[in-house]
């Protein structure tokens, strides 16, 4: 008997500002349960998202829809990106508009948004811009400031993306996560496009700044914060501070996990996820 | 602990790591290495410690410096070295700066896998 795991991938148009956007995304489970799209973290791809998209447990209620954000993974980038003017540089606007433009395309009703890292940041913004358009936000590894990170060597002439952009993010990782799934989640990174790591950057580092911004959250909407204690660039004080100023919020940190949760242990991380995914399946009712 | 007969197990452990005669092909460079008081430059020829000395004066080259405390790097070397110690990274990042970078850093992104692979060898030691 062949394995074959349930995923199915598929490409959808998605237009956005005057672009029409060729995207990626795998979706797996129940398709009249409740839709929740999954967020990368920079530089990377849906592919961290594999776990959970195969999990019965989140199946059973979850439509689980994990997306290549364009530029990402087998999402293309624009047709005129090689004649840009100024460098790849995500912006907050951007990519809040750009997921609410695909669960648009896709026919979504209120989807709940579950992101890690730059996914996990983002859902400050959706909370904001977007509070009658989601019903509950996960935020993995998120916080209201994470500076540091964006820096040209992640897209120099005279260094190794691929090899880089994998190796600085490799010890986010908890030593004790398996080794399988954090040389996968390094594995991922080295396949990112040149640039494209460092650009997400901008939006991690520079354009996410929520500092006095969290407290003016309405609550309408609940925030489930996450956080690994190996994560040294979103430490769990820095997710406790975001989450003290949020309205209607949860702060889960998690031990012997870092900043990949998702990819680096599923087991661990899926342990903490599930009490949530009730809350929200109990809300839902 | 980071003494000279330390850096020779170090040494020795690098030197005899199976993907390190690969992954360091391209690693030649002059690093020290700080640990507390205690410095070593240590010469990396075609990714092996071809020889490290902590006779340190005038016409002692390096290109660039690693510096922490003992006891930070202690911390890294443990097996399972706990969060904010388990990574150069998760010492040097700008919130924490345990570890301090000095010279042209351009080595250390050129070379970083290699280069941190033979720093977890000091997990073996």
């Amino acid at each position: 008997m062949a394995k074959i795991e349930p995923i199915v991938g598929r490409y959808i148009w998605v237009p956005y500002e005057g672009t029409e956007y060729r995207m990626y995304f795998e979706e797996a489970g129940n398709p009249n349960g409740i839709p929740m799209i999954c967020l990368h973290t920079a530089g990377t791809d849906g592919r961290e998202w594999r776990h959970q998209l195969c999990d019965e447990k989140i199946n059973k209620d979850f439509r689980v829809i994990a997306i290549d954000l364009p530029r990402h993974g087998k999402s293309i980038p624009p047709y005129e990106w090689y004649q840009e003017n100024e460098e790849y540089k995500l912006t907050a606007k951007y990519y809040s508009g750009i997921i609410m433009a695909f669960s648009k395309a896709l026919g979504l009703d209120k989807p709940v948004i579950m992101g890690s890292s730059m996914g996990g940041n983002i859902c400050l913004h959706l909370a904001r811009d977007y509070e009658d358009e989601v019903s509950a936000l996960i935020a993995v590894e998120a916080c209201e400031w994470s500076p540091g990170w964006h820096l040209d060597w992640l897209r120099h002439a005279h260094i190794h993306g691929g090899e880089v952009c994998a190796t600085s993010v490799f010890g986010l990782m908890a030593p004790q996560s398996p080794d399988k799934y954090r040389w996968e989640t390094w594995w991922y990174y080295s396949q990112g496009g040149p640039g494209i790591f460092k650009g997400d950057l901008y939006f991690y580092s520079y354009d996410h700044d929520f500092r006095g911004q969290t407290q003016k959250l309405s609550g309408k909407v609940p925030i489930y914060y996450m956080t690994g204690v190996y994560d040294f660039a979103c430490t769990p004080e820095m997710t406790e501070e975001a989450a003290r100023n949020t309205k209607n919020s949860e702060c889960i940190i998690m031990e012997e996990i870092g900043h990949f949760p998702m990819s680096e242990n599923p087991e661990v991380f899926n342990r903490y996820l599930y009490p949530v995914l009730e809350k929200i399946v109990a809300a839902a009712k | 602990m980071f003494d000279t007969s330390w850096m020779t197990r170090w040494q020795s452990a690098v030197n005899t790591n199976g993907p390190m005669s690969w992954l360091g092909k391209h690693l030649t460079a002059d690093i020290l290495l700080g640990f507390g008081e205690k410095q070593f430059v240590v010469n990396f020829r075609n990714g092996k410690v071809a020889s490290f000395t902590d006779q340190l004066g005038p016409e002692t080259c390096y290109q660039l410096a690693l510096k922490a405390p003992a006891e930070s790097w202690a911390k890294f070397c443990e097996k399972m070295p706990p969060p904010m110690y388990n990574d150069i990274w998760a010492m040097a990042h700008p919130l924490h700066g345990r570890l301090q970078m000095e010279g042209d850093q351009k080595v250390l992104w050129q070379n970083m896998r290699a280069m941190f692979w033979a720093f977890d060898r000091m997990r073996e030691v």
